[in-house]
């Protein structure tokens, strides 16, 4: 479904992001991106969402060559590559049901859809009972539940989370792995950058490590850590 | 592109809500303003054009003939002249038509006539030609034909009068090109103003796969609005002020052909607010491209 065919990305600094990076996600997986800070996870993702194109190689997308969509094209690729964020991005004068109808509204969904639509996309994250508060009214968790549910809503086939649980506590943010499991388990493709060690040793799913732009490790049921990491900073 | 009812009310909305948020009085009056100097430029432009091409219309060669022209050279001249390529009409006036005419002219100064004796007066023929353009050419062909002592039309009124309409079109270009990108200016200003109290909305819409077209149109309509505001000011004040002013002007100078109907006066006015709302859909368009990066 997803394939990076030796893909390179050196911005306009100079600096390289990803270097011949080659690698294939299929339908409905669930995969890590992990790496320290720099190592080439968001390139990674914006290079999926179109919102930057690499400076070599090619990005398919069922087997459609992305970077070379044309500009008017890119809106109907981001209706079924949809991001979250770690700062969520609600809007904050609209209601929790406002802010998830707005993802559909803005896609010219007719009006009559959109209700159906929003209410299954709250219950999927558990906010039905929120669903007329307004952001500032929420707890971090929640909002990102929200920004979850603007993600999934009209059922997009690939969700992808920058680092969704960066500012959470350790309790919120199983409580938003359970609603990305739930959202992969509907046959959502899931990509999730992450430092958290936790979650990703806890969950046991497809492990791509990134370090210095290059994949320096692809692990079907892996670890936050190498094998080799992990020994290394075992006492004796 | 077919646009939904319920969309179409979220532009509408859109739009005025951000005008409504980012227009101020000063950037409105300077805009009402700019446009209603064009509108008094563009009432001068259509006078003199109106005044010009009434002149032009009744423009005719006054041609003398020689007193001793018998009957038969009075008609062979009237051949020669109807001969001439662009020639409409010719009258002949005989010298005692055209002392009686003088006399009517000098109206209270008739008396100068009688002073004279005998009427000096020559025979002669009002001719009118099809264009004014060629009124000097068939003038001059004219004075070349035999028994022809001299021709007449009023040289270099015309030209001086088309000289002065043409320099007034010219400055009038240049400012309505000055005034229009000052317009452009404050609209684009309201539209920078929304387009940072919407950034957050923006970067939203563009990541859920909101067309350019569908984040634009909220600002087009902006601009149409603010377009619309200025120039219905200057345009209502131009319309009233005009037909107030034409109505003293005409008392005191009733012998100046200006324009004193109300209806080109309304589309020269309706022409200004479409303007204004043209320019203003213009300098949304153009900005928000731009900084949209669409």
């Amino acid at each position: 479904m997803i394939r990076f065919y030796e893909v390179t990305k050196v911005y306009p600094s100079g600096a390289t992001a990803l270097l011949s990076v080659n690698t294939f996600i299929s339908k409905g997986e669930f995969v890590f991106l992990v790496g320290s800070s720099g190592a080439g996870k968001t390139t990674f993702l914006k290079l999926l969402t179109r919102e930057i194109v690499p400076t070599r190689g090619q990005v398919l997308l069922s087997g459609r060559n992305i970077t070379r969509l044309r500009p008017r094209e890119v809106p109907y690729l981001r209706r079924t590559v949809r991001m979250i964020f770690q700062d969520y991005k609600l809007l904050p004068n609209k209601t929790v049901y406002d802010n998830v109808a707005f993802a559909l509204m803005v896609i010219e969904k007719p009006r009559r859809q959109i209700g159906p639509f929003v209410d299954e996309a709250l219950k999927l994250v558990g906010l039905e009972s929120k669903a007329l508060a307004y952001p500032d009214e929420l707890s971090g968790g929640e909002q990102q539940r929200v920004s979850i549910a603007r993600a999934i809503v009209g059922n997009p086939t690939i969700l992808l989370a920058d680092e969704p649980t960066g500012n959470l506590d350790m309790e919120t943010s199983w409580d938003i792995m359970e609603v990305l499991l739930r959202v992969n388990r509907r046959g959502t493709t899931v990509i999730m950058s992450t430092h958290n060690a936790a979650i990703v040793d806890g969950l046991k799913q497809r492990v791509i490590e990134l370090n210095n732009g290059r994949i320096v490790r692809d692990d079907q049921k892996g670890v936050y850590e190498s094998e080799a990491e992990y020994n290394a900073v075992l006492p004796g | 592109m077919r646009v939904r009812l319920s969309t179409m009310r979220y532009f509408l909305a859109e739009g005025w809500k951000s005008a409504r948020r980012n227009v101020s009085l000063i950037s409105l009056g300077t805009m009402a303003v700019s446009i209603f100097v064009l509108g008094v430029f563009g009432l001068i432009l259509m006078n003199l054009t109106s005044i010009n091409s009434q002149l032009r219309s009744s423009i005719e060669i006054r041609v003398y003939v020689e007193d001793n022209l018998a009957l038969q050279g009075l008609g062979k001249l009237r051949q020669g002249i109807e001969s001439i390529d662009g020639v409409d009409r010719v009258t002949y006036v005989s010298k005692d038509e055209g002392l009686n005419r003088l006399t009517k002219q000098l109206g209270q100064k008739a008396g100068l006539v009688d002073i004279l004796g005998e009427n000096p007066l020559p025979d002669a023929f009002d001719v009118r030609v099809f264009n004014a353009d060629t009124t000097p050419d068939i003038a001059s062909l004219i004075s070349d034909l035999p028994g022809v002592i001299s021709v007449s039309y009023g040289q270099g009124f015309t030209e001086k009068l088309l000289a002065t309409t043409r320099f007034i079109g010219i400055t009038a270009l240049i400012l309505a090109i000055i005034l229009l990108g000052a317009v452009m200016f404050i609209v684009g200003n309201t539209v920078r103003l929304s387009l940072v109290a919407r950034a957050q909305e923006i970067e939203v819409m563009k990541l859920v796969g909101a067309t350019d077209w569908f984040i634009m149109w909220p600002f087009l309509i902006e601009g149409m609005i603010v377009g619309f505001m200025g120039s219905s000011v200057s345009g209502i004040c131009l319309y009233a002020g005009y037909l107030a002013c034409i109505g003293r002007l005409g008392s005191v100078m009733p012998f100046i052909p200006i324009i004193g109907e109300a209806a080109p006066v309304a589309r020269l006015c309706i022409g200004l607010v479409v303007l204004g709302v043209l320019m203003g859909v213009l300098a949304g368009g153009v900005f928000i491209r731009k900084h949209l990066e669409i």
